[in-house]
């Protein structure tokens, strides 16, 4: 698995310098910094530009995620920050609240474990497939692919503290079904084109299994 | 006894020498045709060759086996060494591969869509599968993609279904309901289980109780029976799961009628295309009707368990102790059957 792994890596962090996808890809030809043209010196900017630039690249791939349209821009330079903050938000939010004792909901840990080992099942069955991506790529572009989800949970929360009645279930609903159906689009128009024609529908199952688990838990938390 | 001709002494000392596989193949009935004793007398060559003059049934065997491995291009070859499929069961290469790549693990994932859309439908339809299905599809090619994601999709659509169900028990009364999360454990422990003890069990009981049997049978069961791989008994009982996820779904609407119904249907057509399915294995153990026995009456207990345990008994019997006295639907005989047939069925899977 390594070893294609770093064959993986080579080729995106070979000198792409398109233009179109600007901060990640100049972050990268900076690390190498032998192939690439610096046009800034990492050692002599102050931190918060730093920090700033990195925030960017996260918040550049949260915009690709709603808004899918460029195919190859989540896969090219991966990130697990992302990820790690939606994930770790989510199951802050749906951990069973302890002020009841009939409240049994998921653990943190639970949710949690839920998410990381689904993704990264899920991207093992994809490699096991055939496919044509690289680990952590693909943990990434399914992480990052759970903010309709993740935000469907802020709508839903929102909802219920309002009300608690039978239409405000149909617009929890109505909202979780969109962000399930969100992501999984996203997620799709990323990974998609790394499976074999004949074997498109094997990978993209459990994808959909995955975000479905996962946007179960938003609508039955209450 | 005739002499043996030219052609054949020549023959006899091209392969004594060199390399013997194909010329194997031909040579016994030039053998057996001019009186095999004074060959093997003149020669007294190599073990290759005693083995060969040996008998005709022998050479039949050798025979069928080297043209079946030349058919099925190098796979499993044949009933006698069942644990040899999982190494070369996708066949082709044949180098063997370390168990630490991925590689190694890719060929058990060697599937197209419409071949895991067959098996699945295979699983559930009586009668739709040829009789050598056992042996020419899974056994040729077991698939952990199937069973790997038909349990883990039985898991959550159990437990989700229950949660369901136990929301639309309580809908009317004002209840404030909670979900179960707990339910996906009890489901992912009682189906990992299932699907992984049982075959492990049946694959042992069809090697201890396997029937001796001398050549000649062997050769006339040839094409009938079959011993199957530890990974094809897996293969074919995950895929047998899969008629439990509409199932399980259907088992939301609460007429208990239609729900037993349900269970007997489902239990019963996937649990006699499993008998149908190993009936070459069955065939050739010993306590075939006490397996079969054990089989359906597992199968029928696995989905039993799940409705009395999921949906019967709605998650509450927790809540009740801390809620303001809901009604309380499910009376405690109906408990103590469900313990009852939830042990009996860890005691039947256990064997």
């Amino acid at each position: 698995m390594d070893s294609k792994l770093d064959m993986f890596e080579d080729v995106n962090t070979s000198p792409s310098l398109e233009g179109d996808m600007s901060i990640p890809g100049k972050r990268t030809t900076t690390a190498t910094n032998a192939s690439g043209v610096p046009d800034y010196n990492t050692l002599d900017e102050p931190i918060r530009e730093t920090v700033l630039r990195d925030i960017r690249a996260v918040g550049i791939k949260f915009y690709h995620v709603l808004y899918p349209k460029e195919k190859s821009s989540l896969l090219r330079d991966w990130d697990l920050w992302g990820p790690l903050v939606l994930c770790t938000f989510m199951a802050t939010i749906l951990q069973g609240s302890s002020d009841s004792m009939s409240d049994n909901g998921p653990e943190f840990a639970q949710v949690f474990v839920i998410v990381w080992i689904g993704a990264a099942i899920v991207t093992l069955n994809s490699k096991l497939l055939g496919g044509n991506i690289s680990f952590f790529q693909s943990v990434c572009v399914l992480g990052y692919c759970l903010t309709p989800v993740a935000i469907s949970l802020i709508v839903c929360r929102v909802i219920l503290l309002s009300s608690q009645t039978s239409l405000a279930f149909f617009l929890r609903f109505v909202t979780t079904t969109m962000g399930f159906a969100w992501a999984t689009y996203a997620s799709f128009i990323f990974l998609g084109q790394s499976q074999p024609p004949h074997r498109k529908p094997l990978a993209v199952y459990p994808i959909f299994l995955f975000f479905f688990i996962i946007s179960w838990l938003v609508l039955s938390h209450n | 006894m005739e002499t043996p001709t030219a052609d054949d002494l020549l023959q006899f000392r091209d392969y004594s020498g060199g390399a013997p596989a194909q010329i194997n193949v031909n040579s016994p009935t030039h053998g057996g045709s001019s009186g095999g004793g004074s060959i093997g007398s003149i020669g007294g060559g190599g073990a290759n060759a005693q083995r060969q003059r040996g008998d005709p049934l022998a050479d039949l065997i050798y025979d069928m086996t080297t043209s079946a491995q030349g058919f099925s291009g190098g796979g499993s070859p044949g009933g006698s060494q069942p644990q040899s499929s999982p190494q070369d069961g996708s066949g082709g290469g044949g180098a063997r591969l370390s168990f630490l790549t991925i590689e190694y693990y890719q060929q058990f994932f060697n599937v197209d869509t419409y071949m895991v859309l067959e098996r699945i439908a295979n699983s559930m339809i009586p009668k739709r599968a040829a009789g050598n299905y056992l042996r020419m599809n899974i056994g040729e090619n077991p698939d952990l993609y199937g069973p790997f994601w038909i349990t883990v999709t039985l898991i959550f659509s159990i437990a989700i279904s229950g949660n369901i169900a136990s929301y639309l028990h309580h809908a009317n009364d004002g209840y404030l309901w909670h979900y179960n999360f707990h339910l996906v454990s009890y489901a992912a422990t009682c189906i990992f289980l299932y699907a992984n003890i049982l075959p492990a069990v049946l694959w042992a009981l069809f090697k201890y109780s396997l029937k001796p049997v001398d050549a000649a049978d062997a050769i006339e069961t040839e094409s009938a029976s079959y011993t199957p791989s530890l990974l094809s008994l897996m293969c074919i009982y995950g895929y047998s799961l899969a008629i439990y996820i509409p199932v399980s779904i259907l088992w939301v609407i609460n007429v208990s009628l239609l729900q037993w119904i349900l269970v007997i249907t489902a239990a019963l057509l996937s649990g006699t295309v499993l008998i149908a399915v190993l009936t070459p294995a069955l065939r050739n153990s010993q306590f075939s009707l006490f397996l079969i026995i054990g089989i359906l009456s597992a199968h029928v207990v696995l989905a039993a368990g799940f409705l009395l345990y999921f949906f019967h008994n709605p998650p509450d019997s927790g809540l009740a102790a801390g809620a303001p006295a809901p009604a309380s639907p499910a009376p405690p005989a109906a408990l103590k059957v469900t313990e009852a047939i939830l042990t009996a069925a860890n005691g039947n899977q256990s064997h």
